[in-house]
């Protein structure tokens, strides 16, 4: 009765192995090998938190597909496009070994054509990684626009757009839902206890924000964060983009030289009658 | 010759010389024309531009670029100025005058910020290749250049290859948001249906900026 006890053993290891990795439930679910891509960027938004080491993990593969290093707090990273599936994302202290226990780590199924945003939020006391199914598209002529609050020493802002208020309450450590607003340039200000973050932002139509409220130096920031760009207006179906030079094609139709033959055998049947009769005139009026 | 000088004569000529234009029309038009196939890339392949390339926009702090002046693809020995390009009045994208050059949709973001920025050019005229005309042979990682007017210069990889029956073209998929800097170039292919003068699909190249 070895066998067991080796197997069981060698499970605990393996267990311990992606615990490590941060690979949570390594076993669980060996599904979604799903076609496509999706994007996924990571930013760390947690004032009192130092700087971290984020890595992406695809599902099952203990080599990191994406690793950034010394992120600090208000640094949002690009998109990366990555293949549809299952993904992990580990935080690490800024330098840690590659292989030493994350501090945290969080799931994300990533869908075609889908984007998310991995954030680190909260206090460094109850640190947590959010996953947000972000928004790509805007209805016409609108732009979309939400807020993060990352700010620990206001932790309730008041976000306006031109004057309006468009997310009245923002509480530390939350994601609003998006908002439409008209495309244009905007005037966008975040207002807290401690003072207001004021600047005027592009939100052309098309295009999908995320503002974050940030403890500044001085106070509150903001930070406009593009999520997706479309076409303003984007074009109706297919383009005629060329005439058939290089096409292959069969023979032509033979109408137009069948309608050319015809109008020759008329023309010169009309000609011919008209010969015979001045001919006979000619024969007549000749002597 | 004093039959000539009489003009039923010379309408009977004129008559007869038509049928045998007609005839002889008819003759040499009844075979089957092949296509022309775009030779392999790397055939007439063009250096990549030099000078640096700029890095792909982070999603913090959107910074506006510079409109797009010339695209080269030197795999495919494509080097064109780009002209701009609206819609046209019935919604669809306009396409440019001439073959020899392509064109950047106006209402699509700029190549190499965020979003699907749209060019087109075509694959033929009546009688030869355009621009676009091996578009169809790149493949997944070939290098795409676009210089802009500030002189800075964008490189995209191909990520993929399609073609779609005009009827079924897949508007969102090619116009649609993306949160990246992508680019879509887009000519005819597919069968030519020579009733309607047009080719029966798109070929679109899908790339994301390089970083």
């Amino acid at each position: 009765m070895k066998f067991p006890v080796i197997t069981r053993r060698f499970t605990v290891l393996l267990a311990a192995l992606a615990l490590l990795l941060g690979i949570p439930a390594a076993a669980a679910h060996a599904d979604s090998a799903t076609s496509g891509t999706g994007w996924i960027r990571l930013a760390h938004l947690s004032p009192n938190t130092p700087a971290v080491d984020v890595y992406l993990y695809s599902f099952g593969n203990s080599d990191a597909q994406i690793v950034l290093h010394h992120v600090a707090y208000g640094t949002v990273s690009p998109y990366e496009a990555v293949q549809a599936g299952d993904y992990s994302v580990a935080m690490r202290a800024a330098g840690a070994s590659a292989t030493s226990a994350p501090v945290l780590s969080a799931s994300v199924t990533v869908k075609a054509d889908h984007a998310y945003t991995v954030a680190g939020m909260g206090p460094e006391s109850g640190l947590r990684l959010q996953v947000m199914d972000d928004t790509l598209t805007t209805p016409a002529g609108k732009s979309l626009v939400r807020v993060i609050n990352a700010s620990l020493k206001d932790q309730t802002v008041k976000v306006t757009c031109g004057g309006q208020a468009i997310v009245p309450k923002s509480a530390f450590g939350t994601v609003s839902s998006y908002v439409t607003i008209p495309g244009g340039t905007w005037t966008m200000a975040a207002i807290g206890g401690s003072g207001t973050a004021t600047e005027r932002f592009t939100m052309a139509a098309g295009t999908v924000h995320t503002m974050v409220a940030l403890d500044g130096a001085n106070g509150l920031e903001l930070v406009n964060l593009e999520d997706a760009a479309g076409a303003g207006k984007p074009p109706l179906g297919s383009a005629a983009t060329g005439f058939g030079g290089t096409a292959g094609h069969g023979p032509g139709s033979p109408l137009p030289w069948v309608a050319l033959i015809a109008a020759g055998t008329l023309l010169a049947m009309t000609g011919g009658l008209r010969l015979r009769r001045s001919g006979l005139r000619g024969l007549r009026t000749g002597h | 010759m004093a039959l000539f000088r009489r003009p039923a004569a010379i309408i009977v000529a004129a008559g007869l010389v038509v049928i045998v234009a007609g005839t002889l029309g008819l003759l040499l038009t009844r075979h089957s024309v092949a296509a022309v196939l775009p030779p392999k890339p790397g055939v007439g392949a063009l250096p990549a531009p030099t000078g640096p390339i700029v890095a792909p926009p982070q999603s913090s702090d959107p910074v506006a670029v510079a409109s797009p002046v010339s695209l080269t693809i030197p795999l495919i020995g494509v080097k064109t100025r780009l002209i701009t390009l609206g819609l046209q009045s019935n919604g669809t994208l306009q396409v440019p005058s001439t073959v020899t050059v392509a064109g950047w949709y106006t209402g699509s973001p700029r190549p190499g910020a965020i979003g699907s920025a749209i060019i087109v050019g075509h694959v033929d005229n009546y009688r030869g290749d355009g621009i676009f005309f091996r578009l169809d042979t790149l493949s997944r990682g070939d290098k795409v250049y676009v210089q802009r007017a500030d002189g800075t210069t964008v490189m995209f990889l191909v990520t993929r290859v399609q073609k779609y029956l005009k009827n079924e073209f897949p508007t969102a998929a090619v116009y649609g948001p993306t949160p990246d800097a992508e680019l879509r170039l887009i000519t005819c292919g597919g069968t030519f249906d020579s009733t309607t003068g047009h080719y029966l699909s798109n070929i679109v190249v899908y790339a994301t900026e390089a970083g």
